[in-house]
């Protein structure tokens, strides 16, 4: 399909915390502020999971938030990629194994790209997000679920409902 | 003719004493045929209507009977006035008694017509009948489910047609001194209506409506001793007066009788009566308090308004009402019953009228019939509406309204109709706005700076009202995806084919507009105002009325995307999409939401000191003229 | 006859002009934050984007009415483009505003309803004035037309510059711009009324906002007369202010909004109205 190239022009970015300790956080903003400048790729920071194609995860997944990571996961459109960023959301780094949190992102949702560091540096969330686009040019629109946390979607009319795909515990 | 117009009178008479009488059943039959008769007669008038005004005298009889109807109903005034400790009340209508008294001693015999109908007799006709006739009919349910015995919800049926009687009698009079009883007898209706509950607040509310329009009985009595003191007017009718009028140069009169107008008008400061009024039954609100009582404002102000045109009584008149629009639109912003903000934005819409009215320029005069056809029939649709609110959803505050839009969407489309009728094209309403703010406009420069202030107000009472409707509107609609199919509420068949009528009949008018405008609201206003007929010229796709044009393609268009767009909305099914759960954050707890408020009490004394201002000032510039 | 064709042309491609204002825009600015920026053609990337993905709603009415809103203010625009009457246009935009806003209400989404909230408001700060200004321009050239504006030899600014000091200053309200932002504030209510709406179903509300640029950088147009040169400099000119503002400033709240217009923008467009009916200037 010809519109695939599209993807990779306008990514419109979504970004969530869960549990991070705002290292991450001000990383990623760092990209958009003018010295990164990554609108100049056509990103825009939505805050809106319906019209964003990459969800930035930043945070080990604490038990209070993996809900609300699959339910706004759940709500964006496909194609869409996620990337975990900094050692916590990839892999739990240093809250590994804590009662509290989960150890990283992709326990819970599938995970494209994987962005290391503890503060990852913002040249390095460009190449991941460089990364993911690649990924997202070669999506289908299938829907995608979460790992864990989520119950079948429903046919209904001709109309798929998906209000209820992220489960709650 | 005669017989006719004379029809329109007795039958809802001989109707309303029918019903106290018959048993259930004959009762709704004969009330679905009034109703029906009385249309057909006010349209059969309509499509008849020359241009000659009809005019006739009854036997001298029937002065006498109004005399002593005059008498007893005054005593009638004071006896309640007394009986509830309220000293108002029975020291204006004793002051009516005295001044009444006097005059049976001044009054001469010879008068030779007490009736007069013209074709804005007739168009009040139509509005009065028509709506009238649909409340009727809802009512018949209305009221069976209200909590009272079985005489008092006959007695409810038959009072509405015994309004309806004094209406017409009132659209028809000519003779000020008919006029006046008339004009009482919807007073009175309107008492007996607002204490029909019986309940303390209910008699509080109706005793304060019942003072205030006294006021108005009494300005049109002293418009009447002025007249018979004043050798030059002839005989006090509304005929003789507007023929003399301009030759007399005296208007203290027309300022008593536009002073009565006002007041029946609820403009501030006399406001107060027409919000109290809403504890009386829906169909009361509708019928009285919104679609045909109050117009008895602009109706007086326009059958003067050949004469009062361009002194300084109008300009005075068109200051209030052009403050009232504003002021009247920010206090329904406080509001959150359903009824009081209907209640506000009858004010509001009331003074753009009269408004218009006093202006009374050919085109100004246009657009104040058709704001009253229009507002009539929004507001009765959206006052229906409030009533079935009430008693199928049992929902009064706007804020309780947050699941309207589940468990009734054709009620929640209804009043989203509605309440876009009144505010946007190709509305009716809208036109009439959109004439209203073009005719200040053109005759601008003959009000000075009076001019540019009314038009600031026009604008910011339009927006203030817009941001209102929206309000009320946004507490009700809303829904969920939990399921795309809407599904429509079952209720009672008499709600539903007066609600879906006086929808139609508002889309029929609206759609019949470019054909109403100049084969009949352009003639009614040159028969009005005395003046030569506005020329209506069809170009192409535009219509020229005087000054301002009515491009016909734009207002199609916007029919489509409006009252259709809205309506479409709840049946258009998009296959092969996924639905999915509102953006809350990602959190799973049900977040409720209301409307916003503004708190407009400090305001309020302010609002009514001026609106005193403005009613003083208008006997003042009329007395010193 | 040539006039037609340009008006016809303009109609058609209202949103491609749109999308390139919106691209310009932001390329400015970055430029003025002395970023690189996003190509100026993409807008349109985006919309193609948005075209390819799944699809997805809260409701049918409400993906409904924002495709009914795009249809409203594009024929809002049409109006104004062909000259009609400026009143009528004034209203119909609040027709297509009025869509958005039902639209926003009918969902049960906190967000969408303080964005609908907030944008009903926005249309008590910017309304009157625009109503003012119509009809001090009627004052001036004796219709009510827009047509008689663009045809106007005099540059309508020079004869009522007050109320092209008002536009301005409502100008960012109508656009949603900062100061005047509240009715989308990404970072307080997530772009208010176009939240819920995704993939194809929100390409209509994105391009009723390029619309929107047509809408308003027209208004700023009229004040030329027939001097097309004069009239695309005003547009530049009104542009980099508008965007200066966006960049400069912070959001006011909705009272501080209100009263701004209510007494600085209404009094300017009322100063006006009696300047231009006692012929003043």
């Amino acid at each position: 399909m010809a519109l695939n190239k599209f993807r990779t022009k306008s990514p419109w970015i979504l970004h969530y915390n869960a549990g991070s300790c705002n290292g991450c956080d001000i990383e990623i903003l760092a990209c958009l502020a003018p010295k990164y400048d990554i609108e100049r790729f056509g990103m825009i920071n939505t805050g809106n999971p319906k019209q964003s194609d990459i969800m930035l995860v930043t945070g080990p997944v604490t038990k209070r938030s993996r809900e609300r990571l699959v339910d706004i996961y759940s709500q964006m459109p496909e194609p869409k990629v996620v990337i975990a960023c900094g050692s916590c959301g990839c892999s739990g780094g240093v809250f590994r194994g804590m009662y509290n949190c989960e150890g990283g992102i992709d326990q819970y949702i599938p995970v494209d790209v994987y962005v290391p560091g503890c503060g990852c540096r913002p040249e390095q969330i460009i190449a991941g997000v460089v990364e993911a686009l690649a990924i997202l040019e070669k999506k289908t629109k299938d829907m995608e679920g979460s790992v864990k946390l989520h119950n079948d979607p429903i046919e209904q009319d001709g109309q798929t409902n998906r209000r209820e795909v992220a489960a709650v515990i | 003719m005669i017989a006719l117009i004379e029809s329109l009178f007795l039958i809802p008479i001989a109707v309303s004493a029918l019903l106290l009488l018959l048993p259930k059943t004959a009762a709704r039959f004969l009330t679905i045929l009034a109703t029906l008769v009385l249309s057909a007669i006010a349209i059969y008038l309509f499509t008849q209507a020359t241009d000659r005004p009809i005019q006739f005298a009854v036997s001298p009889v029937v002065n006498k009977i109004v005399m002593i109807a005059d008498f007893s109903l005054l005593l009638f005034v004071i006896g309640a006035g007394l009986k509830q400790k309220n000293i108002l009340v029975w020291v204006l209508a004793i002051l009516q008694l005295l001044v009444l008294g006097y005059l049976t001693t001044k009054m001469s015999e010879t008068q030779s017509t007490q009736f007069y109908v013209d074709k804005l007799s007739i168009f009040m006709f139509i509005l009065v009948n028509v709506i009238s006739g649909v409340i009727a009919v809802y009512s018949l349910k209305y009221i069976d489910e209200e909590k009272c015995s079985w005489f008092r919800k006959k007695y409810f049926i038959s009072m509405i047609f015994w309004f309806m009687a004094a209406m017409n009698l009132l659209a028809a009079a000519d003779n000020l001194e008919y006029f006046y009883l008339f004009f009482e007898l919807t007073t009175l209706a309107s008492y007996l209506f607002i204490r029909f509950r019986k309940d303390d607040e209910s008699k509080k509310n109706a005793l304060t409506a019942l003072w205030m329009n006294q006021i108005g009985g009494l300005a049109i009595l002293a418009a009447i001793v002025y007249t018979v003191l004043t050798a030059q007017y002839g005989n006090p009718s509304f005929s003789d007066l507007i023929a003399k009028g301009n030759s007399v140069a005296i208007i203290l009169p027309f300022a008593f009788l536009c002073i009565a107008g006002l007041v029946k008008g609820a403009q501030y400061p006399f406001n107060k009566w027409l919000i109290g009024a809403m504890v009386a039954p829906t169909p009361v609100s509708a019928l009285l308090h919104s679609s045909t009582m109050v117009k008895i404002a602009p109706f007086i102000i326009l059958r003067i308004s050949p004469v009062i045109k361009g002194t300084p009584v109008a300009t005075v008149m068109i200051g209030l009402t052009a403050f009232v629009f504003v002021a009247a639109a920010i206090g329904a912003l406080a509001q959150d019953t359903f009824k009081k903000i209907l209640a506000h934005s009858t004010i509001a819409l009331l003074a753009l009228m009269i408004l218009m009215a006093a202006v009374g320029t050919p085109v100004a005069v246009t657009a104040a019939l058709i704001l009253m056809l229009f507002h009539g029939l929004s507001k009765c649709l959206l006052f229906l509406n409030a009533g079935v609110l009430e008693h199928v959803f049992h929902m009064k505050q706007t804020s309780d309204m947050s699941k309207l839009g589940e468990a009734g969407p054709f009620t929640a489309l209804v009043v989203a109709v509605g309440f876009m009728s009144l505010l946007l094209p190709p509305f009716g309403a809208f036109v009439g706005k959109w004439f209203s703010i073009e005719t200040i406009g053109t005759v601008a420069s003959g009000f000075k700076i009076v001019a540019p202030l009314v038009l600031v107000c026009i604008a910011t009472g339009g927006a203030v009202l817009s941001l209102l409707y929206f309000k009320v509107l946004g507490a009700m609609i809303s829904r969920t995806g939990e399921s795309d199919k809407v599904k429509f509420e079952h209720i009672h068949p008499i709600y539903e084919s007066t609600l879906i009528f006086l929808l139609c009949a508002l889309l029929i008018c609206t759609l019949a507009l470019p054909w109403l405008l100049p084969y009949y609201f352009t003639q009614v206003a040159a028969d009005t105002t005395g003046l030569a007929l506005i020329p209506v010229i069809q170009q192409g796709t535009n219509i020229y009325i005087g000054s301002v044009h009515l491009p016909l393609i734009p207002m199609l268009i916007a029919f489509i995307l409006l009252p259709f767009g809205i309506i479409a909305g709840l049946f258009v099914r998009f296959k092969h999409v996924d639905r999915a759960k509102e953006y809350m954050c990602g959190e799973k707890v049900e977040y409720n939401f209301s409307s916003f408020y503004f708190s407009t009490d400090k305001a309020t004394p302010y609002f009514v000191a001026i609106g005193i201002l403005f009613f003083v000032s208008i006997v003042l510039v009329a007395f010193f003229m | 006859m040539n006039n037609s064709i340009i008006q016809i042309l303009l109609i058609v491609l209202a949103p491609v002009l749109g999308g390139l204002i919106y691209g310009v825009e932001r390329k400015v600015k970055a430029r003025m934050q002395r970023r690189i920026g996003p190509p100026v053609l993409q807008p349109f990337y985006d919309f193609l984007k948005l075209m390819d993905k799944r699809k997805m709603m809260v409701h049918s009415t409400h993906a409904f009415l924002g495709i009914l809103h795009f249809i409203s203010l594009w024929f809002a625009l049409a109006v104004l483009i062909m000259g009609g009457d400026f009143i009528l246009i004034i209203f119909l935009h609040l027709l297509a505003t009025a869509l958005i806003i039902l639209a926003g209400f009918s969902t049960r989404s906190i967000f969408s309803h303080l964005g609908a909230n907030r944008s009903a408001i926005s249309i008590l700060a910017y309304e009157p004035v625009l109503v003012i200004i119509a009809i001090s321009a009627y004052m001036l050239t004796g219709s009510f037309d827009v047509s008689a504006l663009y045809a106007s030899d005099v540059p309508v600014l020079f004869k009522m510059p007050l109320a092209f000091i008002a536009l301005l200053m409502i100008l960012p309200i109508k656009l949603k711009k900062s100061p005047f932002d509240i009715s989308e504030a990404h970072q307080e209510v997530v772009g208010g009324v176009e939240l819920e709406y995704s993939g194809i179903f929100y390409e209509a509300v994105y391009t009723a906002k390029w619309l929107d640029y047509i809408f308003c950088y027209l208004l700023v147009f009229m004040f030329a007369g027939n001097n097309w040169w004069l009239g695309l400099l005003l547009v530049a000119l009104t542009f980099i202010y508008i965007n200066a503002l966006d960049n400069s400033t912070a959001r006011v709240n909705y009272k501080q909004m209100l009263r701004f217009s209510f007494w600085v923008a209404l009094p300017m467009a009322f100063l006006n109205l009696l300047m231009t009916m006692f012929h003043l200037i």
